[in-house]
């Protein structure tokens, strides 16, 4: 019995080990790859951009976005340069302030839906049979429903909390992640380390997120890239529709509600968080696509695979 | 007040809580009358109301034509019961099927409509009302007595009391009686000084013996064509009104659930009027070619709410405190973009009796501080509860509040609400909210708001002062000792009261110049307060 754990030690643990190696130095591969990509490039400018302008915004707003500086609807003057909104706040102001809880509240859902979805995906992939089946045919009811309707629907039931919209909107999330990383994880777990440290007896939720997971990151990483964009859209829609944050909140969300209806008087006041939002969709979208060409191995700006 | 009245006002509040109307507010707005007007009217004077004093049109009324009217979007609920009617849709739909026996002018002042003459006994326990002659239905019946009694027995029906019931104060069914053909008398147990203002309450317009909702008949001045609820109502003119016109060849109203597609429809001229212009727009039709507003200055208004009975506006020196938080011009200017005018904190402003004297109370921000401090509350925070379904202007008056309030040190937090949540069970009982309400006179509001029976009573005012005044009021026929009462009443509101009234709000609508006979509404009622008889094309 000695002997064998002897044999096993040596020979299929340090496999594993450098297994894994080569796997991190993989997915470094692939960021430094994407990274050669224009798109990719533009992409994490446009995120460093708002992502400094949500952080370091309010430290140069000229005036309190809760502060009264105008009749409602004013266009720009020397004190407001972009005009004031629907009540009389600054526009720029509230600019500056707004974008902390779109990106905030997008990142926690994208974070939480990935930390549901992968573990779903994990289970399934390494359990397959009936409870592979089980948790990928529950997590098919969810993904037939379009998200934001899913959101919608469960808000309603439960109530515009702003906690209940991140968890929503991360479960919303959850079965597309699921579906990739069960994906990815099928192969890894048919992989020699893995059955090695079956052997060894290690503990399975171990097994799954200390040597499966590891080895699925290139994948997650463009998914992540991909449903922080859809975070994005649908935390500034559930905005716009009123389930964010409560007035007199900025947020670049809320702002496109309060203030569409006087587009043709102050169109700044709309047209500037819509620009934002969009923007840093774009930002995280080319991410995730200059990220999703190195994972396959393109090495182009365009076409397919060469 | 009478247990009766008392009893009736519950019920009228248990049933309707869960529809919180434009008619608590607007629908009423033919329940708010001026008692001075009121005796006045009962020597049969004839409505003056005319269609050819055209603003945007000129020239003499001209026939023909189809209007289209854009309005605020209802649902399919609906309803062509005048007697159930209580959003905006409903009275913009009903007001074309039936009259009232009185009615407000858009000056606000009570005239006859489908009553010649209107009289009480010295005592106000009797009052006869003696019927236009001539008047028919749309089916061509005559309208008569027997038709009269049977809408106020419908209405204040013990087992099931309808909305106009509480405006009917003091009334039993088998009170409701038939003189002859045309006159009809109204016995009450106790005096109502007020009765002809449950006469012009819309709520409480004619239908025939037999009514039946689902083939309505009246005898306003349009018979229906189609109707689609939640969509939109044809009407065809009625040519037995009793009135000048209708003057257009047919009428369409149609219900927007959206206040832009509202404006673009009548921007892009699909609709002729509309009510309710966002404030935002009122400069974007003005610089229209071919586009008008209707603004009307009006006795409406949106309170802050503070429960006399909860901690800590139960001491009068916090709801003191917070009346002096407001900058009432301020307020009116980023909250209603300046369309309205600064209120006192007290309602009613039309009422003969309201005291104009009283100081106008200002920001003193000191003196809050030095009051709350007094009372233990230096460093207060309270939370409010506002809701979209309160007016689109609301939230915006609550988000300044609270940044006031900031000046005093009290910290406020907002909790924006969904309109079910607000107007449904918690309705009444929040600590610190707001609400909306439309033109009335001191008594009508008192009943529907303040006293402590009213269905409404948003700060669970109750105060035996204030309301022996109240009560004494309701039985006095004389207009000048009543006027005193009323205005000892409103002081009373005025130095302790729960309600923080900072402006009353205009009514602004919009309509095309090749609309005519349109005017301003002080009721508060969009649109020429509805009466689209008098409308025509220029």
């Amino acid at each position: 019995m000695s002997e064998i754990r002897s044999v096993t030690d040596s020979e299929l643990v340090e496999p594993a080990k450098v297994h894994g190696a080569r796997r991190r130095s993989e997915w470094v591969e692939i960021l430094h790859n994407a990274w050669g990509f224009n798109r990719t490039r533009v992409g994490v400018g446009i995120f460093a951009f708002i992502l400094l302008l949500a952080a370091l915004g309010p430290f140069f707003a000229p005036h309190s976005p809760t502060e009264f500086v105008a009749a409602p609807f004013s266009g720009p003057s020397a004190g407001t340069v972009l005009g004031v909104d629907y009540i009389g706040h600054d526009v720029l102001s509230r600019v500056l302030w707004g974008g902390r809880t779109v990106l905030g509240l997008a990142i926690a859902a994208t974070i939480i839906g990935l930390v549901l979805g992968v573990s779903f995906g994990l289970i399934a992939g390494y359990a397959r049979r009936w409870l592979d089946e089980t948790v990928m045919r529950l997590l098919d009811v969810l993904l037939a429903f379009p998200q934001i309707v899913l959101v919608l629907l469960l808000i309603s039931l439960l109530g515009p909390k702003l906690w209940l919209i991140v968890l929503m909107v991360g479960l919303s999330h959850a079965p597309r992640i699921a579906r990739v990383s069960r994906a990815a994880a099928l192969e890894v777990v048919q992989r020699d380390f893995v059955r090695a440290a079956e052997a060894l007896g290690e503990i399975k939720p171990r097994i799954l997120f200390f040597e499966v997971l590891p080895n699925i990151t290139s994948p997650l990483l463009v998914e992540f890239g991909l449903r922080l964009t859809y975070s994005i859209g649908l935390i500034a829609a559930l905005s716009f529709l009123g389930f964010g944050l409560q007035p007199p909140a900025a947020d670049w969300g809320l702002m496109i509600n309060e203030n569409r209806i006087g587009i043709t008087v102050q169109p700044w006041a709309v047209v500037l968080p819509v620009s934002l939002i969009a923007i840093l969709t774009i930002g995280t979208n080319l991410i995730a696509d200059g990220l999703g060409r190195a994972l396959i191995g393109i090495e182009r700006e365009s076409g397919g695979p060469s | 007040m009478s247990d009766e009245i008392e009893t009736r006002a519950r019920k009228a509040a248990r049933r309707s809580l869960t529809r919180r109307d434009f008619l608590k507010g607007v629908g009423a707005t033919g329940a708010g009358l001026a008692f001075g007007p009121l005796l006045a009217s009962c020597g049969g004077e004839e409505s003056t109301t005319t269609s050819t004093a055209a603003q945007g049109g000129g020239g003499g009324p001209k026939t023909g034509g189809s209007l289209k009217v854009g309005i605020v979007g209802g649902s399919a609920k609906d309803t062509l019961d005048p007697h159930l009617a209580t959003t905006e849709p409903d009275i913009a739909l009903n007001t074309q099927l039936y009259d009232s026996l009185m009615g407000w002018d858009q000056d606000y002042v009570l005239k006859n409509r489908l009553a010649e003459e209107v009289s009480a006994n010295p005592e106000a326990t009797v009052w006869t009302v003696r019927l236009r002659p001539d008047l028919s239905w749309h089916d061509g019946k005559p309208v008569t007595s027997d038709d009269v009694v049977y809408t106020f027995q419908r209405i204040v029906d013990p087992a099931n009391p309808l909305s106009g019931a509480a405006s009917l104060g003091g009334l039993k069914p088998e009170n409701v009686i038939k003189v002859d053909e045309r006159t009809v008398e109204f016995r009450l147990d106790i005096p109502n000084a007020i009765l002809t203002e449950g006469f012009a309450y819309r709520q409480n317009m004619l239908i025939p013996v037999g009514f039946d909702p689902t083939k309505p008949v009246g005898c306003g001045p349009f018979k229906l064509g189609e109707f689609k609820p939640g969509q939109q109502a044809t009407f065809s003119p009625f040519d037995g009104f009793w009135e000048d016109g209708p003057y257009v060849a047919d009428l369409t109203i149609i219900e927007f659930a959206d206040e832009a597609a509202r404006v673009n429809a009548f921007l892009s001229d699909t609709v002729h009027m509309i009510s309710q212009l966002p404030r935002a727009q009122v400069t974007v039709v003005e610089g229209s070619a071919g586009h008008k507003v209707l603004r009307a200055s009006t006795g409406a208004w949106q309170p802050f709410t503070m429960r006399i009975d909860e901690k800590p506006y139960s001491d009068v020196r916090v709801r003191q405190a917070f009346r002096l938080i407001v900058d009432r011009q301020q307020m009116l200017e980023q909250a209603y973009s300046g369309y309205g005018w600064v209120a006192n904190d007290m309602y009613s402003p039309f009422d003969p009796g309201f005291p104009k004297d009283l100081p106008q109370r200002e920001q003193d921000l000191e003196k809050a501080k030095s009051l709350l401090k007094e009372a233990g509350y230096a460093d207060l925070t309270v939370e409010l509860v506002t809701s979209d379904a309160v007016g689109g202007s609301a939230v915006s008056a609550a988000q300044v509040f609270a940044e006031q309030a900031k000046g005093a040190g009290v910290t406020v937090n907002l909790n924006k609400v969904d309109p079910g949540v607000f107007y449904g069970d918690q309705y009444l009982t929040w600590p610190f909210a707001q609400d909306f309400w439309y033109t009335r006179n001191y008594l009508a509001q008192a009943a529907a708001g303040t006293l402590p029976t009213a269905p409404y009573n948003e700060t669970h005012w109750k105060d035996e002062e204030w309301q022996k005044l109240v009560e004494e009021a309701y039985r006095t026929p004389d207009d000048a000792k009543r006027n005193e009462l009323v205005a000892a009443a409103a002081t009373i509101e005025y130095e302790r009261g729960g309600l923080i009234v900072w402006a009353f709000n205009d009514q602004i609508d919009a309509y095309n110049e090749k609309i005519g006979g349109v005017k301003p509404d002080k009721s508060g009622t969009p649109l020429t307060g509805f009466r689209f008889h008098k409308v025509h094309f220029a």
